[in-house]
């Protein structure tokens, strides 16, 4: 099984002005940053897979100078329930990312502020937009939590597996993991640079992950020709199972 | 190395897949049932869709029945004409099944209603077995099937024939209606039927053991490639990349379970099966009321 991902708009995401998006303020540089590669092939089944990101961080740096990247999407409306000893409550989050892998340099952690991160979109509990009539909920935050964590279980979350290296020249080698359950669909990939604790700019691309191979036509073949992917299951069972009661006799 | 399941939408470890399998494929071979009892409860402890799990499992149990049958079969342990009449109840109550399980989906109590029910049939199974199979091991009866009350007014039913395999002259009208029944269940628990069908063939049609097992099998094939058919074809839940890794331990183990059977009694044979049943009900009991529910859980949106 194959996932291939197409990023789409790369070359105008290379250019720093076309693509680049102030997080505030009219004194920061834009930040240019790229795929390694604008079509990326990966197979998931076997020992999983990164995208790796290049990206220059804007200059001067100092001691503080740090970047810190993000693996995002596709949005989507989910649910969680809530146990309590009133019965079951329902929260939906109307679009929180199916994936948000994040990683930062070690003096990004201890001199960012965690607001500032919320601000530069790379808070995976921030990312869950709740309803509207839930979104001045006392209990928001605790939702939030718990739904991060569930994410995490089930390995779509993660803040851990995302290295960042630093190159000559303030250029940064960001790799990041993708989960082997990655679902298809658009993601982002939000690079952002920190200086004195303050975001000094930031870049972001659009990746589409599609299906490929036989992952791809299996699931395709399950949807779209139900009555030949039953065949195929029927005959599966018969032609292993006859192969073995041959392989009995000898 | 991890493989990711396309239906199921999951990564897996293929090793622990093949050995789960092979497990389920040993006893499919010693006891003569398929197996999917114990696969699907497995597989789901795993981490597999519960719906994912009953409708792929059908598959695997098709291929280790398959295998497992052949060694009755060149022993003359099949019979052939009871089990065409079980099977004929048994797509009927298949095709039943399917439309519940289908309804059940609609209405989101899949997984709740499997592991009720799981339990329920697991444990009254269970516990009947290891009764009847601890009293004939201490000398206080023979063949269970041929004293049983219900078995008596069986024999009073109309429409009898003559099954020279089995050595009965009985209706045919119980056969069809426990194939119907197991087909019914082979669907919305996603088992070939077995666990029930081998009781039912031995206290309540007086099959003897030997060829309960054979039989059984031969039954569990055609039950099974009808579901996962129908499965595959309207609930698209079969993950045929799940059902082929559990298949290659499925056929191995089936091969060994078979071997291993021959050297055991019937008695032993049926208190182990009990035994086995009640230890997977207890498992499904702990996960369902005592071990501690968390306090959040996702759904997937529609």
């Amino acid at each position: 099984m194959r996932f291939r991902f197409l990023a789409f708009a790369l070359a105008a995401l290379i250019v720093p002005q076309a693509t680049a998006q102030r997080v505030d303020g009219a004194d920061k540089p834009f930040m240019a940053a790229g795929l390694a590669e604008d079509i990326v092939e990966v197979k998931v089944n076997y020992s999983g897979s990164r995208i790796v990101l290049f990206a220059t961080a804007p200059q001067p740096e100092n001691d503080t100078s740090g970047m810190a990247v993000a693996l995002i999407g596709p949005m989507a409306p989910q649910k969680m329930i809530h146990r309590t000893a009133a019965g079951d409550q329902t929260i939906e989050f109307v679009a929180a990312p199916l994936v948000f892998a994040v990683g930062a340099e070690p003096q990004v952690a201890t001199s960012v502020a965690p607001e500032v991160m919320i601000e530069a979109g790379l808070n995976a509990q921030a990312s869950a937009m709740p309803r509207s009539n839930q979104l001045l909920s006392p209990d928001l935050d605790k939702w939030r939590a718990a739904f991060v964590d569930l994410k995490m279980q089930q390995g779509l979350y993660s803040f851990s597996d995302t290295t960042i290296e630093r190159l000559d020249g303030g250029l940064r080698r960001a790799k990041i993991a993708l989960p082997l359950n990655a679902p298809p669909g658009e993601y982002r990939i939000r690079a952002v640079a920190f200086r004195n604790g303050a975001p000094v700019g930031e870049s972001e691309q659009v990746l589409t992950l599609v299906r490929s191979g036989l992952d791809a036509t299996l699931f395709d073949l399950s949807r779209q020709h139900g009555l030949i992917y039953g065949f195929v299951a029927v005959l599966l069972g018969v032609g292993v199972g006859g192969i073995a009661a041959w392989f009995g006799r000898k | 190395m991890l493989i990711h399941l396309p239906i199921a939408q999951i990564a897996v470890d293929p090793l622990i897949l093949i050995a789960i399998g092979g497990l389920v494929g040993f006893l499919s071979g010693l006891f003569g049932v398929g197996g999917g009892f114990l696969l699907t409860p497995l597989l789901i402890f795993y981490g597999v869709p519960a719906a994912v799990a009953v409708s792929t499992q059908a598959n695997q149990v098709l291929a280790t029945s398959i295998a497992g049958v052949s060694a009755h079969w060149r022993e003359r342990q099949v019979d052939t004409r009871l089990g065409t009449l079980m099977l004929m109840g048994g797509l009927a109550g298949s095709t039943v099944g399917v439309g519940v399980f289908s309804l059940l989906k609609y209405f989101g109590v899949v997984d709740a209603t499997i592991a009720v029910l799981y339990i329920v049939f697991l444990g009254v199974i269970g516990g009947l077995m290891a009764w009847e199979s601890v009293g004939a091991l201490g000398g206080s009866g023979g063949d269970p099937g041929r004293r049983t009350r219900l078995r008596v007014w069986m024999r009073s039913l109309p429409m009898k024939r003559r099954f020279p395999r089995s050595g009965l002259y009985i209706s045919i009208l119980p056969p069809i209606g426990i194939g119907f029944f197991v087909g019914v269940l082979a669907a919305v628990l996603g088992v070939g039927g077995g666990f029930v069908l081998a009781p039912a063939m031995v206290y309540l049609l007086g099959v003897p053991t030997r060829v309960m097992v054979g039989t059984s099998l031969f039954q569990i094939i055609f039950l099974t490639a009808y579901v996962t058919f129908l499965q595959a074809t309207f609930n698209g839940t079969v993950d045929l990349v799940l059902a082929a890794v559990l298949m290659i331990g499925g056929v191995i183990g089936a091969r060994y379970g078979a071997m291993a059977g021959r050297k055991l009694k019937a008695a032993q044979l049926r208190l182990l099966l009990a035994l086995l049943v009640l230890a997977i009900a207890g498992r499904l009991v702990y996960e369902l009321y005592v071990a501690p529910t968390p306090e959040y859980r996702l759904e997937e949106s529609t």
